[in-house]
C-alpha cells in the first residue's frame, strides 16, 4: 500500500476553502519511512520540497472531522485541537474552544482586518 | 527508583553536553525521524533553548490561574449550548494543537519492545527531563511543519498573483489543440516560469524551453524547480555549453538557442521533445531566427509536436504570420504608472564624434532626485548607456557626486563585469545608481528601481561584407527599445522616466530593432545550414529573410575557408567545422593542430581566442599591472600572449589553488575569462576525440597508486560539499551594500591599498567566501592532467612556434593585413596597416604590437632600397589577426606575425606568377618581386611541394577520421615528421630576398593577360606537361590566362611580364636529388622537383604509402609518347627523360 502510493506522486491535494493545489504521495497516518512519527489524523503527506533530505514529510492537509471537508493545514482554512476542523466548523462551534484558541482567533481576525484597511 | 530520579535532576543540566547526549540517546538513535549530528538536530537544540526560554517566561508571567479560571468558563459554557459536543478536552494544552506523535526509546521500552536493561535507565534522565524533550520535540516537529507549509503557501499566492495565473487553463488548452501558439505578455507577468510549469502539471513531458542566455537557463531552470517542489530532484534542469543538470528524469530542460540547433542537427526530428518553448522570440537573435525557421518545418513533419513561441507584446503578428496564424494569447503585464520627463540635451553639451559624453545632463538628473525626493522614499536608479566607455566617463562623474553627498552609490553593469553587486541592498538614505549598457534592458532585471534614464543610445555590431570587417556602432534605439528601458522605472511601484531626447526624436525612432541576421556575419550559419541539409540557404523561409547579398558573402568567404567546395557543398573539413561552435577560422585552427604534435598549444589558443580578452582595459594604464604583466607578453602575438597566460595560470591553480584569484587580480586580468577558457578547451579536444582526430585519453589504470586515488576521491568529496554549501547560502540573502562598494568595484588593480581594501570585503565570511569557480574548476578538472597538458606548451622551442605560428596563419587566412611602408618612419601609435579589403586599419591599443610595433618593421641591416617605393628584404612580414572591428577606428586585434613570403606561399588560395616566377601575386592584391629566379624557383618549388604533402596527410587524416578509426593511424607519425620539419624549415630558414606591396587599383586591373589562343600557347605545349604533374591537371586557365598549375598556382598569367620567352626558356639545371642534368624551362623544373625525391626518402615514402593512401604511394603514371605511339608506365622523371630522348633525336 505504502509502495504503492509512493510511486504515483501524481494525485492532487486540492483545499476546499483557499483552493490551494499539491501533489501528494501518501494519506493515512504513518507516512512511509518516518520511522516512528505517528500521525494523530489522517492527513494528505508529500515529501517537504524545502530540504534535500529525502525522509522528511510535509502534511498538506487533511478533513475536517465535523463535515469532512478536504482542507489545508493553513491556518487560515483549519486549525487541529485534538482533531482537525476546518475553519467554518471552528467559527460555527466557536463557543467549545477553549479560551487560549478563541483569543488567538479573535486577535488574527483583527490583525487581517488591520492589514485590509 | 524515586531516589534516583530525585538525584538525576538535582544533578542535571539541560546546558551539559553529556546531558544532551544521553537525551540523544533516547530521542536522535540512527533510526530515528531526526538522527543525532544532522542539521536538523542542531536546529532542534537550538529550538529547544528557545522553548525552555518562552515556557520560564509564561510561567512567570503567572498563566496558570488564568488556565483554573478558563476551566470553569468552559465547562459553563458547555452546560448552555444545546450543540453536538466536540468532545474537546477540558483543560487546554498547547500540546492539543500537534497533530504528531513519536515514538522514542522510553515509549518502546514500555511497550517492551526495547531490550534496554532498566539499570541504564536508571543513570540517565529521569521521567520530568525526558518529557520535557519530548514537549520540546513535538513542538518543533510542529514548528519545522508550520515552517514548510507556509513556504509552500506563500508560493502558491505568488504564482496566484501573477498576471498570467487566470490563463492557466486557455494555454493549457491552446497547447492541446494547437500545433504553434504564441503567448505575448510583458516583464513581470511571468510566462518564463509559469508557462513550463502549467504544461507539466497538465501532463506534458519532455519540455525543452529555450533561452538567448546562459544565465537565463540557470537562473529559470532554479526558480522553476523551486516552484514545482523539485528543487532537490532533477525533474527541471538546464543544460548550457559546459554545465547541465540534465538527468533520465529531467521533463522540463532550459537550454540555449544554439544548443537546441545543435540538437537538431544531431536529430532531425527532435524525436527526445514532445513540447518546445521558445523564449524571448521577441529579441531577434540570429540563431533565435533560425531556429524558428527550423522548427517551422519540423512542426509539419511531426504533428505530434508541440511549439510555444513567448515573446513581449512586440511585433506579435509576425510570429503568428509565420506559423500559419497561430493563435496569439496576450497577457498584460504588471506595470505601475509611469512618469515620462522629456529631458533633450542642450546643443552645448552634445558631445561631438571624438569627444568623450558630456556627463552634466545626466548629473544634473541625480541633483534633481536628490532635491525633490526624500531619501527616506526609497528607489534606485537605472541609467542607460550605450557602452563601455560611456559608462567609464560618466561613472566617474557620478562617483565625485556621490562621494560628496554620501547618497548614491554608483555601480557600473555591463556584459563583462560580474552582476553580483547590482543586485544588493543599499543601506537606508542612500541610492543606486546602476549605470549600464542594454544588458538591463531585457536580459538582467534589477528590483527596486524607480528612476529610469534613457540616453536613447545603443551600440550595435554590424557587418560590413565589403570591407570584411565588424562594425560597432552608436545608434539611436528603436521604439520597442524605449519603452522597454522605460517599464523597467515600473516594477515594484511607480515609476519616472527621464528620456535624453525630445518627443519628436522618440516618434521618428525605428519601431523595432533591427533584427541580429541583417546586422551579422552569415558564416556560421551557413555553414550549418549546409550541415543540416537544408538546401539553399537564398530559397530557405526564414521569418525576415536576410539580404541575398549577405547570404553570397558567407558562401564566397567559406569557400575560401576552404569549407565548401566550388558546387557550394560541404567540403570535409566543412562537415567537420560545421560541428564545432565556434569561428571557422578557429575551426580550421583546431583540425589543422590536430594533425601536428601541436594540439596541446592549439587547443589553448582556439579557446584564448574563443572567449573575450582577459586582460582588462582598465588595467592597461596601471603600471603595477603591466610590470607583473610583462613576463607573460610575447612579442610574436597576442596568441602567444594568451598560450603563456593560460600556461601560467594553470600553474598557479596547481601550486595555491585559491590562490590564483589574486594572482590574476595583480596582473589585471579577468580569472572568469581563463576559466571560460579552460572549459572550452576541454569542450574542444573532446570535439576533436568524438571526430577520431585525437588520440583517446589512455585509461592508464594506474591514476597514482590506491593511496592517491583515494586522496583524491576524499578531496573530490569535499569539494562538491563545498560548492552544495555555497549554493544553500546563495540563494539566501542580498547583501547590504557598503557606501564606498562602487569605488571597491570600479577597478580590480593590483595595488596594495586595492588589496586592502578588498581583504575587508572578503574576511566577512572568511570561509564561506570561498573561491566558488576554483571549487567548480577543481571539479571539472583533474589539475595535475590538465598541467601535464599545458606543460607540454609551456617552452616552445623555435621550431615549434614557427610551426604553431604557420597553423594559426593559415587557420586565420584570408585574415591578412600588410604593414604600410612607411611605418618605420611614424611614431608607434600611427603605425598603419592594409588588409585586402580595407585600408589604413590600426592596432588595437591592447595588442602587444600596440607597445611593440618595431618588430614588425623591415630590419634595416637586411633591407635594400632598390628605387623609391621598392625594399627589398628576406625579412618581409604580415599580420594575420582574429577580427576587424570598426569602434571609432577600424581595429586589428588578436595578431600574429609571420614571413610574408612563406606564409602566403604556403596558405595563399591564389598565386599567380609571371614567366620566370620572379614576380608573384597572391590573392589580387599582394604583389611580391624576387631578385633571382633561380631562388625564385628554388622557393616556389619548395612550396608547391611542401603544400601538396600538407593537403595530402589531412585529407587523409580527415578521411580515417569519418571511419572513426582509432586517430594518429591514417597518417603515419615518421611522414608527419618530415612534413613539419620541411615546413619549419622552409619558414625560418629561407632567405630570399624579396619586395612585398600593395597592388594599386589600376594594377590589379590589368593584372593578367587573360585567357589565350591555342596558338599562343603552343610554345608551352600543355599536353605534353599534363602528366608530368602528379594529382593536378595543367591546362590553361580560362580567366587569368598561363597555365593553372595546382588548385592555387598559375603560372604565367601575369600581364607585364618582363620578358615573353623567358617561360620556354630553358637552363641547365641539376637535380639535387636524382641525377638528371638538362636544360628546363621553369615550369618543368619545377614539375620535376615536385616529383622527386632523394633516395632514401623515396623509399620512406612508399612505404609510407603501403600503409596510407595507395594513389600517391606509386609516382609512376601511365604516359602516351606520341612520338613512339605507346602507353608507357613511368616517373614523372623518366618520362622528362623520355621526351628529351625524342627531343634530341628529333634535333
Amino acid at each position: 500500500m505504502e509502495q504503492s502510493t509512493s510511486e504515483t506522486p501524481q494525485k492532487t491535494f486540492t483545499c476546499q476553502l483557499c483552493g490551494l493545489v499539491s501533489p501528494y504521495s501518501y494519506y493515512g497516518q504513518k507516512p512511509p519511512n518516518t520511522r516512528a512519527i505517528v500521525l494523530l489524523e489522517e492527513c494528505f503527506v508529500t515529501k517537504d520540497p524545502f530540504t534535500p533530505d529525502k525522509e522528511k514529510f510535509l502534511v498538506l492537509g487533511s478533513t475536517c472531522s465535523l463535515c469532512s471537508l478536504c482542507v489545508c493545514v493553513g491556518s487560515d482554512c483549519s486549525l487541529f485541537y485534538t482533531k482537525r476542523f476546518c475553519m467554518k466548523c471552528v467559527n460555527k462551534h466557536l463557543d467549545q474552544f477553549p479560551h487560549q484558541v478563541q483569543a488567538e482567533l479573535a486577535k488574527k481576525k483583527q490583525s487581517s482586518r488591520a492589514a485590509i484597511s | 527508583m524515586d531516589s534516583d530520579r530525585r538525584r538525576d535532576s538535582r544533578s542535571w543540566d539541560w546546558d551539559s553536553p553529556q546531558c544532551r547526549a544521553q537525551l540523544d540517546e533516547i530521542f536522535f538513535r540512527q533510526h530515528d525521524y531526526i538522527q543525532a549530528g544532522s542539521p536538523e538536530h542542531k536546529e532542534f537544540w537550538a529550538f529547544f533553548d528557545r522553548f525552555q526560554r518562552f515556557k520560564t517566561k509564561k510561567d512567570m508571567s503567572g498563566s496558570g490561574g488564568a488556565r483554573r479560571k478558563e476551566d470553569k468558563e468552559e465547562g459553563k459554557d458547555r452546560g448552555k449550548t444545546g450543540k453536538v459536543d466536540l468532545g474537546l478536552p477540558k483543560e487546554y494544552d498547547a500540546r492539543y494543537r500537534i497533530n504528531v506523535s513519536v515514538c522514542t526509546r522510553d515509549i518502546e521500552e514500555r511497550l517492551g519492545k526495547s531490550e534496554h536493561r532498566s539499570r541504564q535507565r536508571s543513570s540517565g534522565p529521569g521521567t520530568q527531563e525526558i518529557s520535557d524533550c519530548r514537549l520540546a520535540l513535538l513542538h518543533f516537529l510542529d514548528f519545522s511543519q508550520r515552517q514548510s507549509f507556509g513556504k509552500l503557501a506563500k508560493l502558491r499566492q505568488e504564482q496566484k498573483n501573477l498576471p498570467i495565473f487566470q490563463y492557466r487553463d486557455r494555454i493549457v488548452e491552446l497547447v492541446r489543440s494547437h500545433p504553434v501558439v504564441v503567448v505575448a505578455g510583458d516583464t513581470g507577468c511571468g510566462k518564463s516560469t509559469q508557462v513550463p510549469q502549467y504544461l507539466l502539471s497538465a501532463g506534458f513531458n519532455h519540455i525543452a524551453c529555450t533561452q538567448p542566455r546562459r544565465i537565463a537557463c540557470i537562473s529559470l531552470a532554479k526558480r522553476v524547480s523551486f516552484e514545482s517542489l523539485n528543487q532537490y530532484g532533477s525533474k527541471v534542469g538546464y543544460q548550457i555549453r559546459f554545465e547541465t543538470t540534465r538527468t533520465p528524469a529531467t521533463k522540463l530542460l532550459f537550454l540555449t538557442e544554439g544548443l537546441l540547433l545543435r540538437q537538431i542537427q544531431q536529430d532531425g526530428t527532435l524525436s527526445q521533445y514532445q513540447v518546445v518553448i521558445v523564449d524571448e522570440v521577441h529579441e531577434r537573435h540570429l540563431h533565435c531566427d533560425f531556429l524558428l525557421g527550423v522548427l517551422r518545418s519540423l512542426v509539419a513533419e511531426r504533428p505530434d509536436l508541440r511549439l510555444i513561441l513567448m515573446s513581449a507584446t512586440i511585433n506579435i503578428k509576425l510570429f503568428s504570420d509565420y506559423f500559419s496564424s497561430a493563435p496569439v494569447l496576450q497577457v498584460p503585464g504588471r506595470l505601475f504608472p509611469i512618469q515620462v520627463i522629456y529631458q533633450p540635451i542642450p546643443p552645448e553639451e552634445q558631445p561631438s564624434r571624438s569627444e568623450k559624453l558630456d556627463p552634466r545632463p545626466y548629473l544634473r538628473i541625480l541633483q534633481g532626485i536628490d532635491q525633490r525626493y526624500p531619501p527616506e522614499e526609497r528607489g534606485d536608479l537605472l541609467l542607460f548607456l550605450s557602452g563601455v566607455a560611456e559608462i567609464s566617463t560618466i561613472q566617474e562623474a557620478c562617483q565625485i557626486y556621490a562621494t560628496h553627498t554620501r547618497r548614491w552609490i554608483v555601480l557600473p553593469l555591463h556584459s563583462t563585469l560580474s552582476s553580483g553587486p547590482v543586485f544588493d541592498i543599499a543601506p537606508p538614505g542612500v541610492r543606486k545608481c546602476i549605470i549600464s549598457t542594454n544588458i538591463a534592458e531585457t536580459s538582467v532585471t534589477i528590483d527596486g528601481v524607480r528612476f529610469v534614464v534613457d540616453s536613447g543610445k545603443v551600440k550595435e555590431m554590424s557587418f560590413d561584407p565589403k570591407a570584411k570587417m565588424q562594425r560597432l556602432q552608436e545608434f539611436w534605439i528603436s521604439r520597442a527599445s524605449s519603452e522597454q528601458r522605460k517599464g523597467r522605472a515600473g516594477r515594484t511601484g511607480p515609476g519616472v522616466c527621464y528620456r535624453l531626447y525630445a518627443e519628436s526624436d522618440y516618434d521618428a525612432f525605428a519601431p523595432y530593432p533591427v533584427p541580429e541576421i541583417h546586422r551579422v556575419a552569415l558564416d556560421s550559419l551557413i555553414l550549418q545550414m549546409k550541415s543540416m541539409c537544408l538546401g539553399d540557404p537564398l530559397s530557405f523561409v526564414f521569418i525576415d529573410p536576410p539580404p541575398a547579398a549577405s547570404i553570397q558573402t558567407a558562401v564566397t568567404y567559406l569557400k575560401e575557408q576552404g569549407a565548401l567546395d566550388n558546387a557550394g557543398e560541404l567540403t570535409s573539413i566543412g562537415r567537420l567545422l560545421a560541428q564545432l561552435p565556434v569561428d571557422v577560422v578557429i575551426g580550421k585552427m583546431l583540425v589543422l593542430g590536430s594533425l601536428f604534435n601541436l594540439v596541446e598549444p592549439v587547443l589553448t589558443v582556439s579557446a584564448a581566442l574563443s572567449v573575450q580578452s582577459p586582460f582588462l582595459r582598465s588595467s592597461q594604464h596601471n603600471p603595477d599591472c603591466a610590470t607583473a604583466r610583462q613576463p607573460l607578453h610575447s612579442n610574436q602575438g597576442d596568441p602567444f600572449t594568451l598560450l603563456s597566460t593560460f600556461n601560467a595560470w594553470v600553474e598557479v591553480k596547481g601550486e595555491r589553488g585559491g590562490g590564483s584569484r589574486k594572482w590574476c587580480r595583480r596582473r589585471g586580468l579577468e580569472e572568469q575569462r581563463l576559466y571560460e577558457m579552460v572549459n572550452l578547451r576541454r569542450q574542444f579536444k573532446d570535439l576533436l576525440r568524438s571526430h577520431g582526430l585525437l588520440e583517446s585519453e589512455h585509461s592508464a589504470p594506474s591514476d597514482g597508486d590506491r593511496g592517491q586515488r583515494r586522496e583524491r576521491l576524499t578531496e573530490r568529496r569535499k569539494l562538491h560539499q563545498l560548492k552544495r554549501d555555497h549554493e544553500q547560502q546563495e540563494g539566501s540573502r542580498r547583501k547590504v551594500l557598503r557606501l564606498a562598494e562602487g569605488q571597491d568595484e570600479e577597478l580590480s588593480s593590483g595595488s596594495d591599498t586595492e588589496e586592502k581594501g578588498r581583504g575587508k570585503k572578503d574576511k566577512e565570511g572568511s570561509e564561506q567566501n570561498m573561491d566558488i569557480q576554483d571549487v567548480k574548476f577543481k571539479l571539472r578538472h583533474n589539475v595535475s592532467k590538465l598541467q601535464e597538458a599545458v606543460s607540454v606548451s609551456q617552452d616552445l622551442s623555435s621550431r615549434q612556434q614557427a610551426l604553431l605560428k604557420l597553423l594559426l596563419c593559415r587557420g586565420l587566412y584570408p585574415q591578412l593585413a600588410l604593414p604600410d611602408e612607411h611605418n618605420s618612419t611614424r611614431k608607434d601609435s600611427e603605425q598603419v596597416f592594409h588588409t585586402k579589403n580595407k585600408q589604413g586599419v590600426v592596432i588595437h591599443p591592447t595588442s602587444v604590437f600596440a607597445s611593440d610595433p618595431e618588430v614588425l618593421h623591415v630590419p634595416e641591416d637586411d633591407s635594400r632600397e632598390m628605387g623609391p617605393d621598392r625594399q627589398d628584404s628576406s625579412r618581409h612580414q604580415l599580420l594575420a589577426f582574429v577580427t576587424l572591428l570598426e569602434t571609432n577606428k577600424p581595429y586589428l586585434s588578436n595578431c600574429v606575425r609571420v614571413p610574408a613570403l612563406q606564409a602566403l606561399l604556403l596558405v595563399a588560395n591564389s598565386v599567380d606568377s609571371n614567366a620566370d616566377c620572379t614576380r608573384l601575386v597572391v590573392d589580387g592584391w599582394l604583389e611580391l618581386e624576387l631578385r633571382e629566379p633561380e631562388e625564385a624557383l628554388k622557393v616556389l618549388s619548395t612550396a608547391l611541394t611542401l603544400r601538396a604533402e600538407w593537403e595530402r596527410l589531412l585529407l587523409a587524416q580527415l578521411g580515417q577520421s569519418t571511419v572513426g578509426g582509432p586517430a594518429g593511424q591514417g597518417v603515419s607519425r615518421r611522414v608527419m615528421e618530415k612534413l613539419s620539419d620541411g615546413l619549419v624549415r622552409f619558414v625560418l630558414y629561407t632567405e630570399v630576398s624579396y619586395s612585398l606591396r600593395r597592388l594599386t587599383a589600376f594594377q590589379t586591373q590589368n593584372l593578367y593577360i587573360g585567357p589565350q589562343s591555342e596558338s599562343e600557347l603552343s610554345h608551352s605545349k600543355a599536353p605534353d606537361l599534363n602528366p608530368l604533374f602528379p594529382g593536378a591537371e595543367v591546362k590553361p586557365h580560362p580567366i587569368k590566362g598561363g597555365l593553372r598549375v595546382t588548385s592555387f598556382f598559375t603560372y604565367n598569367c601575369l600581364a607585364d611580364s618582363k620578358d615573353l620567352y623567358s617561360e620556354c626558356l630553358r637552363t641547365f639545371w641539376s637535380c639535387p636529388n636524382c641525377d638528371l642534368y638538362m636544360p628546363l624551362t621553369p615550369l618543368e623544373r619545377m614539375q620535376h622537383e615536385a616529383s622527386c625525391r632523394p633516395a632514401g626518402e623515396q623509399q620512406q615514402l612508399e612505404e609510407g604509402g603501403k600503409a596510407g593512401s595507395s594513389s600517391v604511394s606509386s609516382l609512376t603514371r601511365v604516359y602516351h609518347c606520341d612520338v613512339c605511339n605507346e602507353d608507357l608506365t613511368l616517373t614523372p622523371t623518366e618520362i622528362l627523360k623520355h621526351k628529351r630522348q625524342h627531343m634530341y633525336s628529333t634535333k
